[in-house]
């Protein structure tokens, strides 16, 4: 054991660099994957409400949510509270490398606090319980278990698994008494949304224009750029975070954008899959004694992405230049080959070979469901398009 | 909170089930996932490493260690459990095998369903075996009660510890059963101290024994792995 083994993260040396942009270069990845591809999502419920572990690949981390009264700001006496708290030091030893506020957990925080509170997902007016005195302080703590490359997309999932896990206690508030409801007096009651986002990180190296999609850890430390998108349900941008050294085609931004919004909505749909199971676990009575513990491998069948969207049918496709199609039905090999879409795909609508690429128009309206072909025009501008955050509006036109 | 109804009756004098799984964090030295009933405890270490010069010591290697609960930030509960924790390790670690340098121990709680300090303890050398970290010997804790009836319960679950009027948790280390660690509260005789404490002591073996099974069972299953892998290539 070396005194400082645990510092080093790989992907910091010239010639792990040099390896992966060789590797990039020929659409290579180190684990077997394609660049479209992502790792399996599995996640764990606890036992408590609101307790999720989302393991992505070797990535770990653990959410819990937990609940509180208190008193409302003075800005908004009619909304609860949300907090989100991210932290790196424990058990990921990720806190010993940095210093403190250093940009890795600066970054997650700020994601997480865009993802989650300015685009408002939760209903915080739904937690109001006497307007000015007393309303819910919804607290969620994110623990990083493991660090293998894209926090940003395990951590907006556990977030998400776990707000939606969640239950609140029941409470009523008369004649300025304010009463709390246990567990056995009556049913706990979940939360409101307004709409359920998650994040997809996207990594651009300098040798290949090409974006990988799900970096691992030594992925991550050695992309030039960025780029994250969260998407919700609806297929809404939700947050959209792109920086680094590489010059890069907007067009590559809206076709990294198509593709996550179709893997958000996919993430979104399992992770009420697993919901649903685990609530069927749950009233069956076995699940809640094992909580945690189906981490360990002896336990019942996890809940991860492959085995619970097999039988999808929705199959989405997405064809750039070299980029490889993202398949979402497990068990569809000849969906390679097949350029065709599914009469049940409504969202994404790309019809032109590779080769003609280049002609893809680079107006919005790819972006509108229902529409059969991509008209190329220019001048259109898409109006029932809601963005909920943008940083980069500048769209160049062919 | 939501605590689960019992289903599976364990024995008033019997631990719960144990179970762990060695190394599921890629990124330190050593980890292990240790669950005993339904309490589940994460703990990692890494070491030895660099060492900031004011915790420098040319005896001895410095012990890092840290508690972190699941929700909120560390409170003085947690602190009393990194105390805990730290004086059983420091009579258990070899520190003089590598001074100037750092030894650092991380525990997370997953879900804590009833002796979760006994659990942090075991984990805790879990971790240091599998991590390679030097030992003088291993060590084991129980958590016992007296509840209101006057019964000793071992290992009680979190529905059980609700009617306590006294709690113990005990360490003893492997070589000869010696009392590292004591933590007491509430009300009890000392005739009660001494019987939990023989009730603790033997349960330890028991621990003790479990640590010898699941170490030898990772060692050995991954050497089966690579005799069936070289029977593959040829």
């Amino acid at each position: 054991m070396f005194m400082n083994t645990g510092f080093f993260e790989p992907g910091k040396t010239k010639t792990e660099r040099k390896f992966i942009q060789q590797a990039v270069k020929q659409s290579q990845r180190l684990d077997g994957r394609k660049s479209g591809e992502s790792r399996d999502v599995q996640l764990t419920f606890g036992g408590e409400y609101g307790s999720v572990v989302v393991s992505l690949g070797d990535t770990k981390v653990m959410a819990q949510v937990t609940c509180d009264m208190g008193t409302p700001t003075t800005s908004r006496p009619n909304e609860g509270k949300l907090q989100l708290y991210v932290t790196l030091a424990g058990v990921s030893y990720l806190d010993s490398v940095q210093k403190t506020h250093d940009k890795r957990s600066l970054t997650l925080n700020s994601l997480l606090e865009r993802t989650f509170r300015t685009s408002r997902c939760v209903d915080l007016e739904s937690l109001c319980v006497a307007s000015e005195l007393h309303v819910w302080c919804i607290r969620v703590d994110v623990n990083v278990l493991n660090h293998d490359g894209n926090l940003y997309d395990a951590s907006t999932v556990a977030v998400l698994a776990a707000l939606m896990h969640f239950r609140r206690p029941d409470v009523t508030f008369t004649d300025g008494e304010l009463r709390t409801y246990t567990e056995k007096e009556r049913d706990m009651i979940p939360l409101l949304f307004l709409h359920y986002p998650v994040s997809v990180t996207y990594c651009i190296y300098t040798s290949n224009f090409q974006p990988f999609v799900d970096p691992t850890l030594l992925e991550e430390n050695t992309a030039d750029s960025t780029i994250i998108l969260s998407f919700n349900s609806y297929q809404e941008l939700c947050t959209l975070n792109a920086g680094g050294t590489v010059p890069t085609d907007v067009r590559t931004i809206m076709q990294c954008a198509r593709s996550a919004a179709n893997r958000c909505k996919a993430m979104v749909t399992f992770i009420r899959k697993a919901l649903d199971q685990d609530e069927q676990q749950c009233l069956e009575g076995s699940k809640r004694n094992t909580g945690m513990l189906g981490l360990m491998e002896k336990s019942s069948q996890k809940l991860s992405f492959k085995t619970l969207m097999k039988g999808d049918q929705k199959q989405q496709q997405h064809k750039t230049e070299d980029m490889d199609l993202e398949v979402e039905a497990k068990p569809n090999p000849k969906l390679e080959a097949d350029e065709e879409e599914n009469a049940d795909n409504v969202e994404n609508v790309e019809s032109d070979q590779p080769a003609q690429e280049e002609e893809l128009p680079m107006d919005d309206s790819g972006w509108l469901p229902q529409e059969p072909e991509p008209t190329i025009d220019p001048t259109k501008q898409s109006p029932g398009k809601p963005k909920r955050k943008r940083n980069k509006g500048n769209k160049k036109k062919q | 909170m939501n605590l689960p109804d019992k289903s599976e009756q364990v024995a008033k004098d019997k631990l719960r089930e144990m179970q762990c799984k060695f190394n599921p964090l890629s990124r330190c030295d050593g980890s292990v996932m240790y669950c005993q009933g339904a309490t589940v405890v994460i703990s990692a270490v890494l070491g030895p490493v660099e060492v900031k010069t004011q915790n420098l010591s040319i005896d001895g290697s410095y012990l890092e260690c840290n508690y972190r609960p699941k929700a909120g930030l560390p409170q003085v509960k947690e602190r009393i459990r990194e105390a805990a924790v730290r004086d059983v390790l420091e009579l258990a670690l070899l520190s003089e095998a590598y001074p100037r340098s750092k030894m650092s121990l991380q525990i997370q709680e997953l879900e804590d369903r009833g002796s979760i300090d006994a659990c942090a303890l075991n984990s805790a050398c879990l971790a240091m075996l599998i991590g390679g970290l030097p030992l003088k010997c291993s060590f084991a804790a129980v958590h016992c009660i007296i509840n209101e009836q006057g019964e000793y319960i071992l290992d009680p679950d979190q529905r059980e510890t609700e009617h306590e009027r006294a709690s113990f948790t005990f360490a003893f280390d492997s070589l000869e059963g010696n009392l590292l660690l004591v933590q007491t509260k509430g009300s009890f005789k000392i005739a009660e101290f001494n019987d939990v404490e023989s009730l603790c002591r033997s349960a330890s073996a028991e621990i003790l024994q479990f640590y010898r099974t699941s170490i030898s069972n990772y060692h050995c299953r991954r050497s089966d792995t690579k005799t069936s892998e070289e029977q593959m290539e040829t």
